[in-house]
């Protein structure tokens, strides 16, 4: 049994095992007592069966076809502002690293975006560019810009003084500097960003779908919960989206084991 | 009679690599107060000489050893280095530093840590490989030349850190208390491979320690530096004959060399 | 030949290495772009620049008169939202660390279900603030309470993610030897947990404190837009767009960013004060 304890994935198996107990206590409670307990709390496998079954849930889609065509949409406009979003950000965080001054000036307005509720102006920013596919990009692109630039620019000012002072005693000039010391040094941290980063770009896709219908997973998300269509729908989205935010976090973990090759070679050894 | 001085004197000044003239060092701590890190030193160190500083903390021996290195201006005096100023020397890329920690890119495999001052002087890539070759064959790490800093030991690492600093084909190799984190087995080895080394390279090196036995064990002459001004208490022969081995530490004459290097040390404990 | 070495250094370099004027230039330099932005903005460069006008995009002096106007009004959406997020970064950051010390105590059952909950934190907003909204129907028949409740859920769960990351970080990662030396007095794992692992985690609670506060306001307004009963400044915003009171929504947007920048102002004197020993 102690053998079995040890295990890695022993721990998240069990507790996963016990929030699906949970959900099913608590699906077979409101069954009990509610008229419509899909809307609350539908059993799991009412949930899975709705993603398989082909019964046509709107004119002419399964509820699986709706999700995967609108989730097809929304992520590619999450996509296209997360990569914005990463490039101005790295683009920021260098040029407040190269100038004392625009460090001065950016820093705190950078803590300013932190602390405003961009999704709260989501709305603003529709009206602003009119057109849902740039507010979407937009937004997504504020909210990967802030963790990529402090995340990024906190990756350069880590490295060591003896480094710098290393790079100094062989008369290197800046441009040597930055691509062999700080954008090298600073990638662990550039990928942190990233992980907190994506979530939140999917995030802000969604939300701006549920402003305006014109398709799109949040779009769907509430037309589903105003019972224009089947509320499975609803219950697929969301899982579907919570799956897909953690599934982007994960890839930029494996997207940073592909950039830092030392990773892969410290595990080894670890092994041993 | 003067002839033969000023011609001796010449010969002397042909051999002078580094001239320490009148160098002073004045910090200012956190509070403002002035702090006297070195007062009046003046010291000619030869062409291809192994030369220690050796003193307790605070003496000033790394802050004269980065001054050489133009990471510190000395507030009052001057350095010249083959009759140029610090800043010419580095500029020209003539010198090599060893930090006491090894400062290792940790993203750069072993072969590639070494070859970083050639990529920053622009060695083609077929000189690149082989000097790199030659340095991992000379610090004896040709096995782990694709392995990353983290998976290699503190002497390991340490020895990688001197293979790169040799690896740029300094002239002089600066060298801050390189094997003070080490163990005394790990440092009586690389004390060997270093002997090895200047041997093959004949380079000037500027040795900066705390250790008593290690300076006398490498050095040509040892400088010794007391505290509170930092200043110049001795200049002590190593009259010990090359190549050194562990043997000699056991001699009578290495300890009276000891005792007159204790006793040269003015002030504070070592 | 041997010349004093005393280096004159440039105008430039002087400025940049003088202590007193880079502190001096770390406030100025942001307060003097603020102003010039402002400046601009009420000359209606900033609408020329984004093709917009003055009714979608309006003069600063416009919003502020509106804020003054309406302050009353503007001031209780304040504090729905306030509340909302107050209390669930509250609770959730309880509740959070409460799992982070279990995690601690008991690694093999701990660490798997703190790994889930660290998953939560990528779970989008979106998907959770609908859910909640569904799951506190029931709650009572009052739908300003429910909808106040299906809030504080959602900061709750976004905060108790961010807690707990953090605050297990905190409580395992200790200097080497220290748990050694407790090793050596035999002490029992509650003396440890209190003497050691509780203390050296303090540093790390302000860690998440930090993001956890601006993203509990930014929960809570997102929250509101998915809840049923209408109010707080974040749906405020949306409400007011959607009957296209422009001015009012900015308004509101204003009001929101002040939130963010007060709540995050008082932690960070509070982090002042209560670390001040630390260094």
């Amino acid at each position: 049994m102690n053998r079995l304890l040890n295990k890695k994935w022993f721990s998240v198996v069990f507790w996963t095992l016990i929030l699906v107990v949970a959900w099913e206590t608590g699906a077979f409670l409101v069954a009990g007592t509610k008229r419509t307990p899909e809307n609350i709390l539908p059993h799991l496998y009412q949930i899975i069966g709705a993603a398989f079954s082909t019964n046509k849930v709107t004119s002419d889609q399964t509820a699986l076809q709706i999700v995967l065509i609108n989730a097809g949409q929304t992520l590619l406009r999450a996509a296209i502002g997360f990569l914005l979003g990463t490039v101005l950000g790295f683009g920021l965080a260098l040029l407040m690293k190269l100038s004392g001054i625009v460090e001065k000036i950016v820093f705190p307005y950078l803590m300013l975006i932190q602390m405003i509720p961009i999704l709260g102006m989501a709305p603003i920013i529709l009206s602003i560019t009119g057109s849902i596919n740039t507010s979407r990009i937009i937004i997504a692109a504020i909210l990967t810009f802030y963790p990529v630039a402090t995340n990024t620019l906190a990756g350069f000012n880590s490295v060591e003084k003896e480094k710098h002072e290393l790079m100094y005693i062989y008369a290197a000039n800046k441009f040597t500097v930055y691509t062999k010391l700080l954008i090298p040094g600073s990638v662990p941290y550039f990928f942190t960003g990233l992980k907190i980063s994506a979530p939140m770009a999917i995030t802000a896709s969604i939300l701006v779908d549920t402003l305006q219908g014109d398709g799109g997973l949040g779009c769907m998300l509430s037309q589903s919960l105003k019972h224009a269509m089947s509320i499975y729908v609803f219950w697929l989205i969301i899982f579907f989206s919570a799956f897909i935010g953690i599934f982007s976090s994960y890839l930029m973990g494996v997207l940073e084991l592909l950039f830092t090759p030392q990773k892969h070679a410290e595990r080894k050894k670890e092994g041993k | 009679m003067n002839e033969l001085e000023e011609k001796r004197n010449q010969e002397e000044n042909k051999n002078v690599e580094i001239r320490i003239k009148d160098v002073d060092m004045t910090f200012q701590d956190n509070r403002g107060n002035e702090v006297k890190a070195l007062a009046g030193i003046n010291l000619d160190i030869f062409k291809g000489e192994f030369i220690s500083m050796l003193g307790p903390s605070g003496c000033g021996k790394t802050t004269l050893l980065r001054m050489i290195a133009d990471l510190l201006e000395p507030t009052d005096g001057s350095i010249r280095v083959s009759g140029m100023t610090p800043k010419e020397i580095r500029m020209q890329q003539k010198f090599g530093f060893v930090f006491q920690q090894p400062v290792l890119f940790d993203w750069r495999t072993v072969r590639k840590n070494i070859e970083l001052p050639m990529e920053i002087m622009y060695y083609t890539k077929a000189d690149k490989k082989q000097r790199a070759d030659e340095m991992l064959e000379m610090v004896g790490l040709t096995d782990f030349a694709e392995h990353y800093p983290k998976q290699l030991s503190g002497g390991m690492q340490q020895r990688v850190n001197i293979a790169r600093a040799f690896g740029g084909r300094p002239e002089i190799l600066l060298m801050d208390e390189p094997f003070s984190a080490l163990d005394e087995f790990t440092k009586e080895k690389l004390h060997e491979d270093l002997l090895r080394i200047w041997k093959q390279t004949n380079k000037t090196i500027v040795f900066v320690t705390h250790n008593i036995q290690e300076a006398i064990f490498l050095s040509d002459r040892v400088c010794v530096l007391s505290p509170h001004p930092g200043r110049l208490s001795a200049v002590i022969d190593i009259d010990l004959p090359r190549p050194r081995t562990q043997k000699m530490k056991e001699t009578l004459h290495f300890s009276e060399l000891y005792g007159k290097i204790r006793n040269s040390f003015e002030g504070g404990s070592i | 030949m041997t010349q004093m070495l005393k280096r004159k250094k440039s105008i430039f370099r002087k400025i940049q290495e003088n202590r007193k004027i880079q502190s001096a230039l770390t406030f100025i330099l942001p307060v003097l772009f603020g102003i010039l932005f402002l400046i601009l903005w009420q000359c209606g460069a900033i609408n020329s620049l984004l093709h917009t006008d003055t009714f979608t995009l309006p003069l600063p002096s416009r919003i502020n008169s509106i804020l003054s106007q309406n302050i009353v009004k503007i001031m209780g959406n304040v504090k729905a939202t306030v509340t909302v997020a107050i209390s669930g970064l509250f609770l959730g950051s309880l509740i959070g660390y409460g799992i982070a010390v279990f995690a601690s105590v008991c690694p093999r059952w701990g660490k798997g279900g703190l790994s889930i909950v660290a998953a939560c934190n990528a779970i989008p907003i979106v998907a959770l603030a609908p859910v909640m909204t569904n799951w506190t129907r029931t709650f009572s028949k009052n739908a300003e309470i429910r909808s106040m409740a299906a809030k504080i859920l959602v900061v709750m769960i976004v905060c108790i993610a961010n807690m707990s990351i953090n605050a297990y970080r905190g409580l395992t990662e200790i200097k080497p030897y220290s748990e050694d030396m407790m090793a050596m007095y035999a002490a029992k794992p509650g003396v440890i947990l209190r003497k050691l692992r509780i203390p050296n985690s303090v540093p790390y609670i302000f860690t998440a404190l930090r993001v956890a506060v601006p993203s509990s306001v930014i929960s809570a307004v997102v929250s509101e837009y998915f809840a049923e009963y209408v109010t707080g400044v974040g749906r405020q915003i949306r409400e007011n767009i959607v009957q296209s009171q422009y001015s009012t929504a900015w308004a509101y947007i204003v009001a929101a960013c002040l939130i963010g920048i007060t709540l995050y102002a008082i932690l960070l004197i509070l982090e002042s004060i209560l670390l001040k020993k630390r260094v």
